[in-house]
C-alpha cells in the first residue's frame, strides 16, 4: 500500500507557466461560474444585464488571447504536453471569441420575442465557448475527449432551450443521441491509438508513429483504424457528408440563435482538433487517411449542394450550405501536409474565419428578424424583405454573395485559397469538383436574394419582422463590413493564419 | 500628363468613391442625386479622354503588352497577387467606351423618374469600377476579382429595378456567367502555380511562358493537354459574356427584364468584355490552342452570327429584336478576333468600340418609345414618324449604322472584319456576309415597322423626345457618322494594338501586314 502510494506523484500546484498556457480558459471558465451565481442575483426583468455580464467576460479574454499572441511567439506545451500554447490554437480561440460576442449581442431581443430569456443561457454559451477553446489546443487525446463532451452536453441542452417546442426537444433529443454516437467512435478511435502506441500526448503519439511502427509495420491495421474512427467522430461534429444526417433537423429546431452559434463554432473548433490530429500528429499516415478525408469532401460537396437547392426555409437551407461549406474545408485538410509547406492548412483557417464571418451574419439575420413566437425563416416568409427592411436586405444579399464565393467577398479568397492549395499540390480534382459544385451552390443563395427582392403581391401575409435594434444592426453591420475588408485586403488575415500554421505543435 | 500621379487609379476609384459619398446625400434631394452621378461620370470620362490623348506620348512600360500609365503595387505578396493596372491600346478604346456610356447611362438616368434614385445611382458607379478594373488589369487575380464582383452591383441593380420576370433572368444570368468564370478561376490558379515566376501577373506570364505542353501532370492528362484545358476554360468564360451560341440563352431574357437605363451600359460594355477577354487573355496566354481551335471558334462565331440573324428576324418584341441582333454582330466580333491575323483584330477591336455606341443609342431609343407608348410589340407600333419626326432621324441613323452601312462606323469595323476572315477560311467569311443581309432586313423592317405605315392608335399621344434626350443622342449619332466618315484617329490606335497582339500570337514575329484597317 505504502509503495503504491509513493508510486504516484505528490499533488503539486500547477506552475504559473502553466497558468498562463491556460489563461484565456481560465477566465472564460470563471466568468461561466461566476454567471450561474449572478443569474440567482439577477431580477427577471433584468437579465440582459447578464448578456452584459458575457460580452464584457468575453471581451476581456479576447484581450488575454491578444496578449497571449505575443507571449506565444515560441510554442510550447503545458500540464505535462497536454495542452499547446500555440498561435494556431490562439487564433481559433480568436474566431470562437469572436462569434460568442456577436452571438450574445444578439440573443436578448431573440430569447425575448421568443420568451425563453433564461439566465442559463449565456453560462452555457460561455461554457460551450470555453469547451471548444480547449479542444482548439488540446495536445493529448484526452483532453480533446473532455473538451468535445464538455461543449457538446452544452450544446445540447442550448438546442432544446426552447424547451415547450416540439421542434426544439427533437432537436436537442436528436443531437444528444446521435452526438453521443459520434463520441463513442471518437473514444474507441482514441482508445485503439493508445493501444498502438501507448501514449495519449499528441506529441508522443507523432514521435512514435514517425520512428517506430512505421517502420516495423508499414501499415498497421490498429493505427490506422483508430485514425478513421476518430476521423468519423469529428466528422460528426463538422457535419460532413455522410455523417451529417443530424445536421438539418438540429439547426432547424434549435431557437435561431443557438444555430446561429453552434454552426459556425462547432465546426471551426472541430476543424482545429482535426488539424492538430491528423495534418500533424499523424502526417505518416498522410497516404491512408487522405482517401477518407478526400471521399468525405467530396460527399459532403456534393450532398450539401444538391440538397439545398430543394429547401424552403432559410435555417435548413443555411444547414445544408454548412455541410456544403466543410466539404470545401476538407479540401484544405485533404492536401499532403508534409509537400505543401502548409498551405492547406492556412487556406483553412482562412476559410474558417471567413466562414465564422459571413455564416454568423447570415444567421444573426435571421435571428434578428425573428417573429414574436415563431421563426419567420420560410422562404415564403422573406418574401419582400428588401422592400420594408432595404439595409437588412442588402447585407444578406451580401452575405450570401459572400457564402456563394464571390469576389470581392472574404469567401472568395477562403475558397481561392483551398483550391489553390489544392491544384497546387496535386489534388486538381478535388479543386474541379469544389467548382462545379459551387457554381451549383449560386442558384440557391441568390434564390433567396431573389426573394428579398420579389415585391409582395397584394394577397400576401404582412408578416411581423422585429424592429432592428441597434446591437441587432451592430452585428449586421460588423459582419457585412467585415466580409467586405478581409475579402480587400486579404494579406491582413492571411498573414496572421501564416503565422499561426508555423506556430502549430506538434509539428 | 504626368506619370507621377495615379491616373489609372483615378479613373477606377472615382465612380467607387463617388457611389459611397452618393449615400452621405439624402434620399429626397433627387437633383443632386442626379447631378453628383453626372459629375462624377463626367470626370471620370474627361480624364480618360485625356488619357487617350495622350497614349502615344505617354511612356510605354516595354513589358510585352507595353503598357502605358502603368502601376504595380504589392497586394497580398504572399500569394503573387499584386495590384497591377496598365493601359495598352485595346484598353484605352474600351475604357473610353466605357466612360463614355456610363455617362450617357447617368444622364438618361436622371431624366426618367426611378424610384430609390440613390441606390439606383450608386449602383451605377459602382458597376462603372468594376468594369473599369476588368479592362485596366495586369494582374490575373485581380482581373479575375473584377470580373466576378461586376456581377454584384448588376445582381442588385437587376433585382430592384427589372422589369417582369427579373428574378428568373437574373439567376439565369448569374448561373451562366459564374459556371464560365468558376472554370476559368480554375486555370488561372493553374496557370500561377506552374509558371516559373509564380505570380498572376499578365506580363511576367507572358514573358516566361509556362512548362513545354504537357510537361505537367493534370487531371489525369489523358482527353487534353493542361494548356489546352486552360484555353477552354478561358474561352467558355468568355464565350458565355460575349455571348456565343449555344451560350447565349440568358442575353434575350435579360435585356428583356433590364430596365432601360441599365440596358445602356450593361448592352454598351459588358457584353464587350467577353471580347476583350478573348484578345487580352486566351488567345494572348495560349497561341497554340487558339491556333488549335481556331476552326470551332470560327465555326461559332458564324453559327452566332446566322442565328442571332434569324432569330431577330423572328421576334416581335423590339427589345429582343435589338437582343438577338447584338448576338449577331457579336459573332463578327468573334470571328475577327478568331481570324487571328492583325487585321481581323483591328476590326474585331473597331467594331467592339462600334457596336457600344450603336446598341447603347438603339437601347435608348427603344426605350424611349416603350416609354411613350406603354407596348413593346412590333405590330402594336407604327407610324410614329409622324409624331416624332427628330426621334425618327435618329433611329434612322442609327438603324442604317447598326446594319452596316458604307459611311458608318459599323461598316469600318465589320469591313475589316470580313478582310481578316477571308485571309483564314473565305467559306466561312461567305457565310458571314448572310449575316450582313439578314442585319439590312431585320433593321430595316423594324424601322419601317416602328416609323413608317398608318398610325396606331397606341402611336396617337406620344410626344417627341426633348432636348434633353436630344443632347444624349446626338453625341451618339455623330460618334457613328464622324467614325464612319474619318475612322483615322482610331483605327490607327487600334491597328498598331492588333499587329502588337498579332506578334504575340506567333512565336515567329510576323511581318506587318499591309492590309489596313480603314476604309476612305
Amino acid at each position: 500500500m505504502t509503495a503504491l502510494l509513493a508510486a504516484v506523484p505528490a499533488l503539486q500546484p500547477p506552475s504559473s507557466s502553466d497558468l498562463v498556457g491556460l489563461l484565456p480558459e481560465l477566465i472564460l471558465g470563471g466568468a461561466f461560474v461566476a454567471l450561474l451565481m449572478l443569474d440567482l442575483v439577477v431580477p427577471a426583468t433584468k437579465r440582459t444585464w447578464l448578456a452584459g455580464f458575457s460580452a464584457v467576460a468575453i471581451l476581456a479574454t479576447m484581450g488575454s488571447v491578444l496578449w497571449a499572441w505575443n507571449d506565444a511567439e515560441h510554442p510550447r506545451t503545458v500540464y505535462y504536453g497536454s495542452f499547446a500554447y500555440d498561435r494556431f490554437s490562439l487564433f481559433i480561440d480568436g474566431i470562437l471569441l469572436g462569434s460568442a460576442l456577436l452571438v450574445v449581442l444578439i440573443s436578448p431581443q431573440y430569447l425575448n420575442r421568443r420568451g425563453i430569456h433564461y439566465g442559463e443561457y449565456y453560462s452555457l454559451i460561455l461554457a460551450a465557448t470555453t469547451g471548444m477553446m480547449l479542444l482548439s489546443g488540446a495536445s493529448s487525446l484526452m483532453v480533446i475527449f473532455l473538451a468535445v463532451e464538455l461543449l457538446s452536453i452544452a450544446l445540447y441542452i442550448l438546442s432544446g432551450f426552447s424547451r415547450m417546442e416540439e421542434g426544439s426537444q427533437e432537436s436537442a433529443l436528436k443531437y444528444l443521441l446521435l452526438g453521443g454516437f459520434a463520441s463513442a467512435f471518437l473514444l474507441y478511435g482514441m482508445a485503439l491509438i493508445y493501444g498502438e502506441t501507448g501514449h495519449t500526448q499528441l506529441e508522443q503519439i507523432a514521435h512514435a508513429v514517425a520512428n517506430n511502427s512505421l517502420q516495423s509495420n508499414p501499415i498497421d491495421p490498429l493505427l490506422i483504424t483508430g485514425a478513421v474512427l476518430m476521423l468519423i467522430g469529428f466528422a460528426f461534429k463538422v457535419s460532413a457528408a455522410p455523417f451529417h444526417w443530424w445536421t438539418p433537423d438540429v439547426y432547424q429546431g434549435a431557437p435561431t440563435s443557438v444555430t446561429t452559434f453552434m454552426s459556425v463554432t462547432t465546426k471551426v473548433a472541430s476543424f482545429a482538433a482535426l488539424i492538430r490530429v491528423f495534418s500533424y500528429t499523424l502526417p505518416g499516415l498522410y497516404p491512408q487517411w487522405s482517401h477518407l478525408v478526400f471521399s468525405v469532401a467530396i460527399l459532403s460537396m456534393v450532398v450539401g449542394n444538391l440538397a439545398a437547392l430543394s429547401q424552403n426555409s432559410v435555417k435548413r437551407m443555411l444547414a445544408y450550405s454548412g455541410i456544403a461549406q466543410a466539404g470545401y474545408m476538407l479540401i484544405g485538410l485533404a492536401v499532403n501536409p508534409a509537400t505543401d509547406g502548409g498551405a492547406g492548412t492556412v487556406a483553412v483557417l482562412y476559410y474558417l474565419a471567413a466562414y465564422a464571418l459571413t455564416n454568423l451574419g447570415a444567421f444573426a439575420v435571421i435571428t434578428i428578424m425573428a417573429g414574436r413566437g415563431e421563426d419567420l425563416d420560410r422562404y415564403s416568409s422573406i418574401r419582400g424583405l428588401a422592400f420594408r427592411r432595404p439595409w437588412i436586405a442588402a447585407a444578406m444579399g451580401l452575405l450570401l454573395l459572400s457564402l456563394a464565393g464571390f469576389p470581392p467577398t472574404a469567401g472568395f479568397f477562403g475558397k481561392f485559397l483551398v483550391f489553390s492549395s489544392a491544384i497546387a499540390n496535386g489534388q486538381t480534382p478535388l479543386a474541379l469538383w469544389g467548382i462545379g459544385t459551387s457554381a451549383i451552390s449560386v442558384f440557391y443563395y441568390l434564390r433567396v436574394g431573389v426573394l428579398m427582392y420579389t415585391k409582395p403581391e397584394a394577397g400576401d401575409e404582412r408578416y411581423e419582422w422585429s424592429r432592428t435594434t441597434v446591437s441587432g444592426g451592430a452585428v449586421i453591420a460588423a459582419t457585412t463590413i467585415g466580409t467586405l475588408v478581409f475579402g480587400v485586403f486579404v494579406t491582413v488575415l492571411y498573414t496572421i493564419a501564416v503565422s499561426a500554421q508555423h506556430g502549430l505543435i506538434p509539428g | 500628363m504626368s506619370t507621377s500621379v495615379s491616373w489609372l487609379s483615378i479613373v477606377l476609384f472615382l465612380p467607387l468613391a463617388g457611389a459611397v459619398a452618393l449615400q452621405l446625400i439624402p434620399g429626397k434631394a433627387r437633383v443632386l442625386i442626379q447631378g453628383w452621378t453626372v459629375a462624377i461620370t463626367l470626370a471620370t470620362s474627361v480624364i480618360v479622354g485625356l488619357l487617350v490623348l495622350g497614349f502615344n506620348n505617354a511612356a510605354a512600360g516595354g513589358g510585352p503588352l507595353n503598357m502605358r500609365y502603368a502601376e504595380n503595387h504589392e497586394w497580398i505578396p504572399a500569394i503573387g497577387a499584386s495590384y497591377h493596372v496598365g493601359m495598352d491600346g485595346l484598353a484605352a478604346w474600351m475604357l473610353a467606351l466605357n466612360a463614355g456610356v456610363f455617362l450617357l447611362g447617368a444622364i438618361v438616368v436622371s431624366r426618367r423618374e426611378t424610384e430609390r434614385l440613390r441606390l439606383f445611382c450608386g449602383l451605377l458607379l459602382v458597376t462603372e469600377t468594376a468594369t473599369a478594373g476588368v479592362i485596366l488589369a495586369v494582374d490575373m487575380l485581380m482581373f479575375y476579382v473584377f470580373w466576378e464582383a461586376m456581377l454584384i452591383p448588376l445582381y442588385f441593380l437587376l433585382s430592384n429595378f427589372g422589369e417582369k420576370n427579373r428574378g428568373k433572368a437574373t439567376l439565369k444570368f448569374v448561373i451562366y456567367t459564374v459556371a464560365g468564370s468558376l472554370l476559368m478561376l480554375v486555370a488561372i490558379i493553374y496557370l500561377k502555380v506552374h509558371s516559373p515566376t509564380n505570380t498572376f501577373d499578365l506580363e511576367a506570364m507572358l514573358q516566361n511562358p509556362g512548362p513545354a505542353e504537357g510537361a505537367v501532370p493534370f487531371f489525369g492528362g489523358h482527353l487534353l493537354t493542361p494548356q489546352q484545358f486552360a484555353f477552354i476554360a478561358f474561352a467558355a468564360a468568355f464565350a458565355i459574356k460575349l455571348p456565343l451560341v449555344p451560350f447565349h440563352t440568358w442575353l434575350p431574357d435579360l435585356y428583356e427584364s433590364c430596365p432601360p437605363a441599365a440596358l445602356m451600359f450593361f448592352a454598351g460594355v459588358v457584353s464587350k468584355l467577353g471580347a476583350f477577354g478573348f484578345i487580352r487573355y486566351a488567345i494572348t496566354l495560349f497561341p497554340h490552342e487558339a491556333h488549335d481551335y481556331q476552326g470551332v471558334m470560327l465555326t461559332l462565331a458564324v453559327i452566332s452570327i446566322l442565328y442571332g440573324a434569324l432569330m431577330a428576324l423572328s421576334e416581335t418584341d423590339i427589345k429582343r429584336i435589338v437582343a438577338y441582333s447584338s448576338i449577331s454582330h457579336l459573332g463578327f466580333v468573334a470571328l475577327g478576333i478568331f481570324s487571328l491575323n492583325s487585321a481581323g483584330i483591328n476590326g474585331a477591336i473597331i467594331q467592339m468600340v462600334n457596336h457600344g455606341i450603336i446598341i447603347a443609342g438603339l437601347f435608348l431609343v427603344l426605350g424611349i418609345i416603350e416609354q411613350r407608348t406603354g407596348t413593346r410589340d412590333r405590330h402594336e407600333l407604327a407610324g410614329l414618324e409622324k409624331r416624332m419626326p427628330y426621334l425618327y432621324f435618329f433611329f434612322l441613323v442609327i438603324t442604317l449604322a447598326g446594319l452596316g452601312m458604307p459611311g458608318m462606323n459599323s461598316f469600318v469595323g465589320e469591313f475589316t472584319i470580313m478582310l481578316g476572315a477571308f485571309q483564314t477560311y473565305w467559306l466561312l467569311a461567305v457565310l458571314a456576309g448572310g449575316g450582313v443581309i439578314l442585319a439590312c432586313w431585320y433593321m430595316l423592317r423594324l424601322h419601317q415597322g416602328l416609323m413608317h405605315e398608318p398610325l396606331q392608335p397606341r402611336a396617337e399621344q406620344v410626344r417627341d423626345i426633348g432636348v434633353r434626350d436630344g443632347w444624349v443622342l446626338l453625341p451618339l449619332v455623330a460618334l457613328m457618322i464622324g467614325l464612319g466618315v474619318y475612322p483615322h484617329p482610331v483605327s490607327d490606335m487600334t491597328r498598331t494594338t492588333a499587329e502588337h497582339y498579332v506578334t504575340l500570337l506567333s512565336p515567329i514575329p510576323v511581318p506587318v501586314q499591309i492590309i489596313q484597317g480603314d476604309v476612305k
